[in-house]
């Protein structure tokens, strides 16, 4: 954004544009809608939650699966779980998504997340481990409604579910049970690596809509001068 | 093989309806069977009898009766609607639970229920208000609501929540807690929910208003944990705070409340709040006073505010690190002792106030200085330091101390012996306030140091011990800072300290708080008149004054009467009370005011006298003394009268001097000692009475005679058989005079026959010869003593009589005229001597006494006190008349006295037959 290097006329001229178009922006046209800035500043504040929580809530499955999952410095190579959405990408490439992209990306992980996530709830032994699980995967839905919701702020189509994706992660003979504790592991770890992204994700959208407020609070200072 | 199932159970239905209907037929129905109604709204049932009751009690529907809680329902309520069925309505109906009835008469008459209802009215639920959520961190979601009014029936509220994407469980409300209900699930954070309550009934169904909300604003935090204060040694005023937060703290920012006070006060101190606006795990509180326990509590809650706060923190104490002490001493002193040459003072003042020592006094650092002389230095634990000190001026000074430093020094001049305290305070003024006492005045000219308050309790039974509190050169008023009591007279001194030395002091008095005195006065009188009374009272001690004296009542009453009462000054100790009625029972009491009301004292009662004092006096003494002037006067008056009342009272003795036997008989013996009685005695016989035998005929009788002799005839009779001679002879002596008297009237001094000096007896006396008597005797008695102790002068009279009727009287008063010395009478004598010489006027007064002695004598039985009382009298009359000539008479008469008496004796012995009978 190059609006904080120009002058306060400029200021003033953007201010006015900004403003102007203001009813026409999709987001801001709902009658009783904030606007898409709250939403994603939730959404922003959700993931830093969900992290939050995840951190408990694994170390508390981690304990559960028994070592070596819970050992500080395991960490096997990725092999398995190819199904599982990936979050790390190429910085260039994660500069260059656009918003809508980016939030479609996040939409389409937390759905994948959270049906695995909800097979990982089957499996949970204890019921304090379950509650916690049931929880959490309250709580993502409530991220993917977030999401939904900035994706509608937004006024950009939800993406449709894949055919095929939906529960599919059912204990296959194919795995052995370490194996399926890789996965859960990697379940955790991807889930943990999705909510730094989105968290960064949301905080570079949440800085995208700002400038609107930054020029009313410049327009304030020419004003006063 | 599912119609055969169906079969069989419509068969078990069919039968079992069967059968029940056979046992429990009845014969009508209600309709509608369990009816709830809205309150105030109409309501109709309808009662339908079957076909076979109609024909078995030969009823319809005009003969069914409605009963409403066993109460008959007005006719006007049915409806037949038709032959089986009947209606009944209830407008407006009020009645929560009514037991509907629908009866038949059976025959016309007989009363049968046929089928009952209960009815229950109510209202539809209200739409509930006020729905709020809460999320108490780490616990479910629980909402509340208000439900509106009562619906008297069974209502369930229900919470429903959702998301856009994705309903939530809903929450049955407890009947128990109608209002709230907790949601099921864990909240989720940063996302919206939408929340409303439906409440249902038996009369609809209503719900509330959406809301629509983020579970994180409405989080109640935790409160924060491990609250811990510690102090600084570099800065005494400040405590850092530290504690733990609580873990919702991940999720959204906090801020903080933080409160604090000191140990005791009652009431918090605020951090500002936007001081603590951020998240944080510690704070420092400044501007805190040295050495002081602080107590601090915390709470959090949303920062942007949204949400609840959390409850508080548990309390964290801490105290601040010590500081010099703020203020110098309050410094005085006193000199208990004053001796010459030096004087013993000792130096007092007060420990610091907490809030002035900023720290524990390790001890006070005390320099005295003389003038122009090395300082002497002390250091005391104690808050006092006596020291001797010469008669010269002094400068003391005193410093506290502690931990970290001294105090400011309080400086004090202690003036030398001679010191004149001048410049006091004026106006001083002291009055309760606010229950405290305050001080007030106006300093005087002089620029004040500071002034020293001194005050004590005024009592009685203890001493004055004195308090005493500084306050600077400034204040005009102050209050008393000690525990003072009510009831108690304060004396208050204010002694300005100048820079030279203390002022002269000034005292007033005060009380923190008045009441009515504890005793009344006791009232007594001083004096009591007639219609007055003073009456005297002691003051009041101080003890029991309980406040000012303002004044004085007292309440003085008579038994009967209306209580009177007099307001009297505080200063007076006396009263007079006045008009009062005289001989009256009062009673008095009194009754002592302050300004918080009277005592009564004791009653004293007193009685008016009848009369005033001096009054008795006034009414004795001028009659004492009138009755006094009237017999002085009286006294007086016979004094000078007594010679004519003499004459009228007094007997008149016949003068043996003047009788003119005196003169007859020139060789009557002289006169014998009166008190020779040995000689009287010595003869045993009471010779005196010379009983002369006069013919009848010797003498004419008188008609004074003649009643003498009836006297005399009465008196024989009396005295018949045991009479003396003597006392014969004093009988007739005592009439004769009358005789003779008249005898001597008719013929002074030459009358031959009429003076006899005794009882003349007949002749036929002894020999019982009745015959005339004729009495003849002396004018005097009193020559009868001189015959009774000179019975030889009788005799010689005798010898006379016996010869001469005449002669012997003149023989016997010659006798007398011989001694002037011894007897008295010789003034009759001379007296007679002088009447017989030339004075017939007093003469003729002798006479008169003469004839009154008799009267003045009783002529009974006690002849012989007559013999003596003449003799008296005559003594007496001799002594009061003339002297001079007795002592004359004396000396002429004396050659005469000697050697006749010899001459008589051998007379008197030689008559012994005349001893009386």
């Amino acid at each position: 954004m190059d609006l904080r290097a120009g002058d306060s006329w400029g200021m003033l001229a953007c201010l006015c544009t900004v403003l102007w178009h203001l009813p026409a922006v999709p987001a801001l046209n709902r009658t009783g809608d904030p606007g898409p800035g709250p939403s994603i500043q939730k959404t922003y504040d959700l993931t830093r939650y969900l992290e939050h929580q995840l951190r408990s809530l694994a170390g508390t499955y981690l304990n559960y699966l028994g070592p070596p999952f819970n050992e500080p410095d395991f960490n096997p190579p990725r092999l398995g779980a190819e199904t599982l959405p990936r979050a790390t990408v190429n910085l260039d490439v994660w500069r260059s998504l656009n918003d809508k992209l980016r939030l479609t990306q996040n939409y389409e992980a937390y759905s994948h997340l959270l049906c695995y996530l909800r097979g990982l709830n089957r499996q949970a032994a204890t019921g304090e481990l379950r509650r916690s699980l049931a929880h959490f995967c309250t709580s993502l839905q409530g991220l993917l409604g977030s999401i939904a919701g900035v994706m509608a702020a937004l006024g950009y189509p939800l993406p449709q579910p894949l055919p095929g994706t939906e529960p599919t992660w059912a204990p296959g003979p194919a795995h052995s049970d370490f194996l399926q504790k890789m996965d859960d592991f990697w379940l955790l770890k991807e889930l943990q690596t999705w909510l730094w992204r989105s968290a960064k994700d949301f905080n570079r959208l949440k800085k995208k809509m700002q400038p609107p407020a930054a020029a009313v609070t410049l327009h304030l200072e020419a004003h006063g001068f | 093989m599912m119609l055969q199932i169906w079969l069989v159970q419509a068969l078990v239905v069919f039968l079992t309806t069967q059968c029940i209907g056979e046992l429990v037929d009845t014969c009508g129905v209600i309709s509608p069977e369990s009816p709830v109604i809205q309150h105030g709204s109409n309501f109709t049932a309808f009662c339908v009898l079957n076909e076979k009751c109609m024909s078995i009690y030969e009823v319809n529907a005009s003969h069914i009766i409605w009963k409403a809680n066993r109460v008959l329902i007005p006719k006007e309520q049915y409806t037949i609607i038709n032959t089986t069925t009947s209606s009944v309505t209830f407008t407006n109906t009020s009645l929560t639970n009514v037991q509907l009835i629908c009866n038949i008469l059976a025959f016309g008459q007989i009363e049968m229920n046929i089928y009952g209802v209960r009815m229950r009215t109510g209202f539809p639920p209200e739409k509930p208000k006020n729905l709020t959520c809460i999320v108490n961190e780490g616990k479910r979601m629980m909402c509340q609501w208000d439900p509106g009014r009562e619906t008297h029936l069974e209502t369930n509220f229900t919470v429903k929540s959702e998301w856009a994407t994705e309903k939530f469980e809903d929450c049955k409300a407890k009947p128990e807690t109608p209002t709230s209900c907790i949601v099921e699930y864990s909240p989720v954070y940063f996302v919206n929910i939408e929340v409303w309550v439906e409440a249902q009934n038996a009369l609809g169904k209503v719900a509330s208003d959406h809301i629509n909300f983020d579970p994180v604003d409405k989080v109640k935090p935790n409160p924060p944990r491990n609250l811990s204060v510690s102090n600084s040694e570099e800065l005494s005023s400040i405590l850092k705070l530290t504690w733990i937060n609580p873990s919702i703290m991940n999720v959204m920012r906090l801020k903080y409340d933080i409160h604090y006070k000191t140990k005791d006060a009652s009431t918090w101190s605020q951090i500002p709040p936007e001081d603590t606006a951020t998240t944080r795990t510690s704070f420092t509180v400044q501007d805190l006073k040295p050495f002081t326990e602080y107590v601090f509590r915390i709470r959090c809650m949303k920062g942007d505010g949204k949400g609840f706060w959390s409850d508080w923190s548990e309390d964290a104490r801490g105290v601040t690190y010590e500081a010099r002490p703020s203020k110098a001493p309050s410094f005085w002193y006193k000199i208990p002792s004053h001796t010459q040459g030096s004087r013993s003072v000792q130096l007092i003042w007060k420990t610091l106030p907490p809030s002035e020592a900023n720290g524990k006094i390790l001890d006070y650092e005390v320099t005295l200085t003389r003038w122009k002389s090395r300082s002497q230095n002390y250091t005391v634990n104690d808050t006092n330091l006596t020291v001797n000190l010469t008669n010269d001026r002094y400068i003391a000074t005193l410093a506290a101390r502690n931990l970290v430093g001294k105090s400011d020094a309080s400086v004090l001049t202690i003036p030398a012996c001679d010191f004149q305290a001048t410049h006091p305070i004026t106006d001083l003024k002291a009055y309760p306030k606010d229950n405290m006492l305050w001080v007030e005045w106006t300093p005087p000219g002089k620029a004040v140091r500071k002034y020293i308050l001194e005050w004590c309790v005024l009592s009685d039974k203890s001493p004055c011990i004195p308090d005493w509190q500084q306050e600077s050169g400034i204040v005009r008023r102050t209050y008393l800072r000690g525990e003072l009591l009510g009831s108690k007279c304060y004396l208050i001194t204010v002694t300005p300290v100048y820079s030279d030395g203390p002022g002269s002091p000034e005292s007033t008095k005060a009380y923190l708080k008045q009441a009515p005195p504890s005793k009344g006065p006791t009232v007594r009188t001083k004096k009591v008149g007639k219609n007055e009374a003073v009456l005297q009272w002691d003051q009041l001690p101080v003890d029991v004054q309980n406040g000012f004296i303002r004044n004085y009542t007292i309440f003085y009453r008579t038994i009967i009467g209306n209580e009177t009462a007099v307001n009297v000054d505080s200063s007076h100790t006396e009263y007079t009370l006045t008009s009062l009625n005289s001989d009256t029972l009062y009673m008095v009491r009194m009754t002592a005011y302050t300004d918080e009301g009277g005592k009564d004292g004791p009653e004293f009662t007193f009685t008016t006298p009848k009369f005033a004092q001096g009054e008795i006096e006034a009414i004795v003494v001028p009659v004492c003394l009138a009755f006094l002037l009237t017999t002085l006067l009286g006294v007086l008056f016979c004094f000078n009268k007594r010679d004519l009342i003499k004459k009228h009272i007094w007997p008149n003795v016949p003068d043996p001097s003047k009788s003119h036997i005196a003169q007859w008989s020139p060789h009557t013996p002289p006169r014998h000692n009166f008190n020779s009685k040995d000689q009287i005695y010595s003869d045993g016989n009471f010779t005196d009475v010379s009983v002369v035998e006069i013919e009848a005929n010797d003498k004419k009788p008188f008609p004074e005679d003649l009643k003498s002799l009836d006297l005399f005839k009465k008196e024989k009779i009396s005295t018949e058989g045991h009479s003396s001679g003597i006392g014969g002879s004093s009988c007739m002596s005592s009439s004769r005079p009358s005789i003779s008297s008249g005898d001597e009237n008719e013929s002074a001094q030459n009358t031959s026959s009429t003076v006899q000096y005794s009882t003349v007896v007949h002749s036929g006396y002894r020999h019982q010869v009745p015959s005339v008597q004729v009495f003849s005797r002396s004018e005097s008695t009193q020559p009868l003593l001189d015959s009774e102790e000179r019975p030889e002068d009788l005799q010689l009279v005798d010898n006379v009589d016996s010869g001469d009727g005449i002669l012997p009287q003149q023989q016997y008063f010659k006798q007398n005229c011989h001694q002037p010395k011894t007897s008295p009478d010789i003034s009759h004598f001379e007296r007679s001597k002088q009447v017989s010489s030339s004075n017939e006027e007093d003469f003729l007064r002798l006479k008169q006494q003469q004839i009154s002695d008799p009267i003045s004598q009783s002529c009974g039985a006690e002849q012989m006190k007559m013999f003596q009382g003449v003799s008296t009298t005559d003594v007496f009359g001799s002594e009061t008349e003339a002297p001079a000539e007795r002592l004359e008479t004396a000396g002429m008469e004396a050659a005469v006295d000697e050697g006749m008496p010899k001459s008589y004796l051998p007379q008197t012995v030689r008559q012994g037959g005349y001893v009386p009978q």
